[in-house]
């Protein structure tokens, strides 16, 4: 069973990818000078409804064995110690410790 | 050269880059106004970001979708055993409160 923040995180993601059509049309309108202020406003305020999950700056890489959130190589989705421990056990395939 | 006649006039420039943007089918935008374009230009982001975790082998969702193959989630059988032990022994777990008033922690903290 994955960390409970990893389970928010996938979350995010899948909320992100399913609202992220709608979330730039939005923007595009809210954004946009040539329109009415009127009609930006409206956007503006559609936008204020969607929820925090949509947003893709609630999306954060974290280590998929222990949840961590800093130190993450994002190839192996794994956090520098947990990278470690399975690269020196040979789990993970192509790395081996460097020497030249 | 002569100045006078290479002396070229906004309107002419204007028109020059009018008629680029709509051959080479660019948006024709002089004043630099902002049109919110970049929101609609850039690439979408969402397919990549659900690919970072690999998802995780489910026994139980491979029986779901695949009933045929008849197997046995083991360690799901060991925790209902394990709940069943429980009750037998009385140490199942406690009813649930209807009120809030009634629950076996709000009494405990009187």
């Amino acid at each position: 069973m994955p960390n409970a923040r990893v389970l928010r995180d996938i979350k995010a993601r899948n909320v992100v990818k399913a609202s992220e059509v709608l979330r730039r049309a939005y923007l595009y309108v809210a954004r946009n000078e040539t329109l009415s202020p009127q009609v930006r406003h409206q956007a503006q305020l559609q936008l204020n409804t969607f929820g925090k999950y949509t947003r893709p700056t609630t999306v954060k890489n974290r280590c998929a064995e222990s949840g961590r959130g800093r130190g993450i190589i994002s190839e192996f989705a794994l956090c520098r110690y947990q990278f470690r421990l399975k690269a020196l056990k040979l789990e993970l395939p192509g790395v081996r410790k460097a020497s030249w | 050269m002569a100045a006078a006649a290479t002396a070229i006039r906004p309107m002419q420039l204007a028109a020059l880059t009018r008629s680029r943007c709509s051959i080479l089918q660019t948006a024709y935008n002089p004043t630099s106004a902002r049109t919110g374009a970049k929101y609609l230009h850039a690439r979408l982001c969402g397919p990549s970001m659900v690919k970072f975790y690999t998802p995780e082998a489910n026994i139980a969702q491979i029986m779901r979708q695949w009933p045929e193959l008849e197997m046995r989630n083991f360690a799901e059988e060991e925790r209902l055993q394990d709940v069943e032990d429980k009750k037998k022994r009385g140490k199942g777990a406690p009813k649930k409160a209807k009120e809030k008033g009634n629950s076996c922690r709000a009494s405990r903290r009187r």
